[in-house]
């Protein structure tokens, strides 16, 4: 009965997942150094969901829900930007940055944020059809 | 089976008594009694899960919005639904009793 409801619900923690992830690319746009200090560039991030969600109460959520299988660390999301005197910059006074483009980090933070919404409505029309079939009982 | 008030009699012995106007239950089939005793459990166990879900986001020990969403959602229809089959019984009782003996 309330299968279309774990699904959507799962649907809305994966978005949010993915905006976590979205963010944190966001707020390490500039990130040179690792906690100790070490330099080591921040690697962009991005979310891999995969069908069901093996948190879900009903049998229909665990098949048909989503899940975030995994978080990928992206090995190659450097770039060089030229930095003079920088502390980091090689002899030719280049940088290694993290390859991160805000506009896109944007645009993926807004269909996100799109995807959380349609899913919010997916879950009020099944709630909407709960309560119509409700009403013919009552 | 909880029946706190002991108020409905069970309407079957092995399902061979007969009930009102010669029907008969089929063998094995639950009683009345029992699919709505076991309703009120479940709908009574999914309100508990929805305030326990609610005190947990409020006291912090849980971030996730959707699971007490879903939880209240569950709760809210369950409630409803047991209503709306309470209101059909009362509304069937008190026709029953409209009729002049």
């Amino acid at each position: 009965m309330y299968g279309s409801l774990d699904i959507s619900v799962s649907g809305l923690i994966a978005q949010r997942t993915r905006m976590q992830v979205i963010a944190a690319n966001i707020a390490n746009i500039n990130t040179l150094e690792d906690a100790q200090g070490n330099y080591s560039p921040y690697l962009r991030r991005s979310v891999m969901f995969a069908p069901g969600d093996p948190a879900a109460k009903s049998p229909q959520g665990r098949e048909m829900g989503v899940q975030v299988e995994q978080i990928k660390i992206e090995s190659e999301a450097l770039t060089r930007r030229l930095m003079p005197g920088h502390p980091y910059a090689d002899k030719d006074g280049y940088v290694m940055v993290p390859d991160i483009n805000p506009v896109v980090e944007q645009l993926n933070a807004m269909e996100a944020s799109r995807a959380y919404e349609a899913n919010i409505a997916a879950a009020e029309a099944a709630k909407a059809m709960m309560s119509q079939a409700l009403r013919l009982l009552a | 089976m909880s029946d706190p008030l002991g108020l409905i009699r069970s309407a079957t012995s092995g399902g061979s008594s007969p009930l009102a106007g010669g029907a008969r239950l089929a063998p094995g089939a639950p009683s009345f009694k029992d699919v709505l005793l076991q309703n009120i459990d479940e709908v009574n166990k999914l309100q508990q899960d929805a305030t326990r879900a609610v005190e947990d986001l409020q006291a912090g020990r849980r971030n996730d919005v959707e699971g007490v969403m879903l939880a209240t959602a569950k709760a809210d229809t369950a409630f409803k639904a047991l209503q709306a089959v309470r209101n059909r019984v009362m509304e069937a009782y008190d026709e029953i009793k409209q009729i002049r003996v």
